[in-house]
């Protein structure tokens, strides 16, 4: 591992916080507000920083896949770092833990806040908390669409399985096109949302601050009440969509917009989730209405809200979760747990994976009655071989005693069971809300500090998903 | 060609001491605010609160002033009221001078109102008429225009005070602004000159190490040293040592 390559590119993403916090600062002055210094201290740091090393090192050729993973997993520590330099230096309820449990929620893409009013925010840093979260976004789709497929066990990277021809193509072709088609998604997306929410009511600043938390299936809100302070069904509605859309591999979106083969529409992964979601909400509905909270046509818009809020890990709110009734509460908590799909913003376990884990239950049982069929598992056209179907099992190990442990650790604390359990999941899943006390409309504010550390770990293992933490500090030790 | 390396290592020094200056003027400019935010804080509503206190003192001792003109004594009962009235308009004449904020005429306004009617109803006679021992007239007149005066005061008391604790709760956010850039340029500094003697070791000190390695084991007739990856003097100084082993190597032939 070459160290200055890998500080050239650490450089290149601290001076991409840095155009993000010069914009926040260019708000904060144009609103005569107190964190202008605050944005621009860390903003100067930023362009410091970031351009020292552009100085020093040469341009360099393509980074290796251990390269990559450093960049990644170092780059992520460092922009949770920047991020919240703005937060602790303007002060307000952001004591250094509550800046770092900020600054780590909106980049993990997690969403779960430690503020009690949000509303008492500068404009400047609500933008750049939003801000935290689209970079966050597209940094995780760079690194899971183009970092690991590098791999030298490429074919042990689920994304692959999606979009098996982008897969295939050398990297420098793929790279080159996986940016663009990256750019293009991601911001047409986000421009789509933004006039949307601005022709259907919202303020421009809030509209922008919206699409950057649902394309980053973050969930940091500019209100207090969450999406829940707009009341209006056409928002809730648009907002569902891009949800959704961002819960999906960003390939295939690209796909289906480029009128390929591999496209939304022909994806069984997508089909899949698309079906288990609507399970999920007519479920939610029926039992709400059942239990007499709303009325049917409430019943299923809140439903609908929440279950595809929680099924693509944004965590916005229009309904304090933590009223509805017990069954309910436990399905949202399995869409916490299952997650979007791979290869877009979304974190946590993913769809994917369960689908996998079906196939392969059902490969065992096929085997109990045919001992000696050779039988494998499929996805659309592509194999899933014995290789990543184990992978992918063990994953599924590893993440449920990644949030169990989190969870004893948190109990260890005297948090109540179910608020240690449901805050686990939220923030491996970088999903953002639990239950009890840290509910859809509440705040992680009450937890103590050390319990905040322990879920900022549990967003980042589950952003970098657990393996590659675990390789990046092999490769370490072994370099 | 020749200023590169220079120009590195001076980009390098220049950038930590402009992030020290940037700092440095942040938080002076942060702390001059904080010392006018200060000023402004015992100028503008401790000065008003010290008013209001006095304005009540000052309805306190009237009201007792009245209450002995009822008792008949009108010697001591007029001295004392006098007193305490050109103590309450001198508390007043400051608190109307020192008005910072929002509404805060309105309510000077209503002080200045309800005392004037408080004022109109001693300032007549009260020995010797029906008033003095009526305490229905007493209860009835003095007292409710007393409270109506006094908790007038209280108002703009509590106003100022509401504000100067908002006010302190500023300052110690102001303080905080002023003090982070300080220690954030401190730690962001010290990361810097880590990664300064990174770069200075990695494309200054160790190339050279390397170029005097391999001038040490450079044998005549092998190829050319090639050591230095960098575009800067140190590679101009490897071809110039190459130009120089060349030559040696045809003068000793000849």
């Amino acid at each position: 591992m070459k160290k200055e390559i890998i500080i050239k590119h650490l450089g290149f993403i601290v001076l991409f916080n840095g155009a993000f916090l010069f914009l926040a600062w260019i708000i904060s002055v144009f609103n005569h507000e107190t964190s202008s210094i605050p944005l621009l201290f860390s903003a100067l740091i930023c362009l410091i920083f970031g351009l020292f090393p552009l100085i020093f090192v040469e341009p360099t050729e393509n980074i290796s896949f251990n390269e990559g993973l450093a960049i990644v997993v170092i780059g992520w520590l460092i922009t949770c770092l920047i991020g919240m330099l703005p937060y602790i230096m303007w002060g307000g309820e952001f004591s250094i833990i509550n800046a770092w449990f900020e600054s780590v929620s909106g980049y993990t893409t997690t969403g779960s806040t430690i503020l009690n009013n949000i509303e008492t925010l500068p404009k400047g840093l609500l933008f750049w908390r939003s801000s935290t979260h689209w970079i966050g976004g597209i940094g995780i789709i760079l690194f899971v669409l183009l970092i690991l497929p590098q791999s030298k066990n490429s074919q042990l990277t689920i994304v692959n399985t999606e979009i098996s021809q982008l897969a295939k193509m050398n990297f420098q072709y793929r790279s080159k096109k996986i940016v663009r088609v990256l750019a293009i998604v991601y911001i047409s997306l986000t421009l789509l949302e933004t006039i949307l929410l601005t022709v259907f009511g919202m303020s421009l600043f809030d509209a922008v601050n919206h699409s950057f938390a649902t394309i980053a299936t973050g969930g940091f809100s500019t209100k207090n009440m969450s999406i829940a302070y707009f009341n209006s069904t056409s928002i809730e509605i648009i907002i569902i969509v891009f949800m959704l859309l961002s819960g999906m591999h960003f390939g295939l979106i690209y796909g289906t917009l480029a009128r390929r083969k591999e496209n939304i529409f022909r994806s069984p992964i997508v089909r899949s989730f698309i079906i288990v979601i609507l399970i999920g909400i007519v479920l939610v509905a029926i039992k709400l209405y059942l239990s007499g909270y709303y009325s049917w046509w409430e019943s299923v818009r809140n439903a609908a809200f929440q279950v595809v809020s929680l099924g693509s890990t944004t965590g916005f709110a229009t309904k304090d979760t933590a009223s509805w009734p017990y069954f309910t509460q436990m399905i949202l908590i399995y869409f916490t747990i299952q997650c979007a799909m791979v290869g877009s913003t979304s974190g946590g376990l993913k769809f994917d994976r369960i689908y996998i884990l079906l196939k392969s239950l059902w490969k065992q049982v096929k085997l109990v009655h045919h001992p000696r069929a050779v039988l494998s598992i499929r996805i659309g056209n592509v194999n899933i071989n014995e290789q990543l179907e184990r992978q992918t099992l063990l994953f599924i190990v590893v993440y449920i005693v990644t949030f169990f442990t989190t969870t004893l650790i948190l109990t260890m604390m005297n948090v109540d069971s179910f608020t240690a359990f449901s805050a686990s999941i939220a923030t491996i899943g970088n999903v953002g809300p639990g239950f009890e006390n840290v509910s859809s409309l509440g705040n992680f504010s009450s937890l103590p500090g050390a319990a905040k550390l322990v879920l900022t770990l549990n967003m980042l293992l589950g952003r970098l998903e657990i393996f590659n933490i675990i390789a990046f500090f092999i490769l370490r030790k072994n370099n | 060609m020749k200023t590169r390396l220079k120009l590195k290592i001076m980009t390098g020094f220049f950038l930590l001491a402009s992030l020290l200056l940037i700092a440095g003027a942040i938080s002076i400019s942060e702390f001059t605010k904080l010392s006018k935010s200060v000023n402004s804080l015992i100028e503008d509503n401790y000065k008003t609160i010290n008013a209001a206190q006095a304005m009540l003192e000052s309805l306190e001792r009237e009201d007792s002033g009245i209450l002995m003109l009822m008792l008949g004594q009108w010697e001591e009962g007029r001295i004392i009221i006098e007193s305490a009235d050109s103590s309450f308009m001198l508390a007043l004449n400051i608190a109307e001078g020192n008005q910072t904020e929002k509404d805060e005429d309105i309510y000077v306004a209503a002080i200045k109102e309800s005392y004037s009617k408080y004022r109109d109803k001693w300032k007549k006679p009260i020995v010797n008429t029906e008033k003095e021992g009526n305490i229905d007239w007493y209860r009835n007149n003095i007292h409710k225009a007393f409270l109506e005066t006094k908790h007038n005061v209280t108002n703009l008391m509590n106003l100022n005070q509401e504000s100067m604790h908002a006010e302190a709760y500023d300052l110690k956010e102001e303080s905080r602004r002023a003090i982070m850039p300080g220690i954030v340029a401190i730690i962001a500094a010290f990361i810097f000159s880590i990664l300064l003697n990174f770069f200075i070791s990695k494309y200054i000190i160790s190339p050279i190490g390397n170029l005097s390695e391999a001038i040490k084991e450079y044998n005549p007739g092998q190829a050319n040293i090639s050591v230095v990856k960098s575009s800067d003097e140190l590679k101009k100084l490897e071809s110039e040592i190459n130009a120089f082993l060349e030559r040696l190597i045809r003068d000793s032939r000849k």
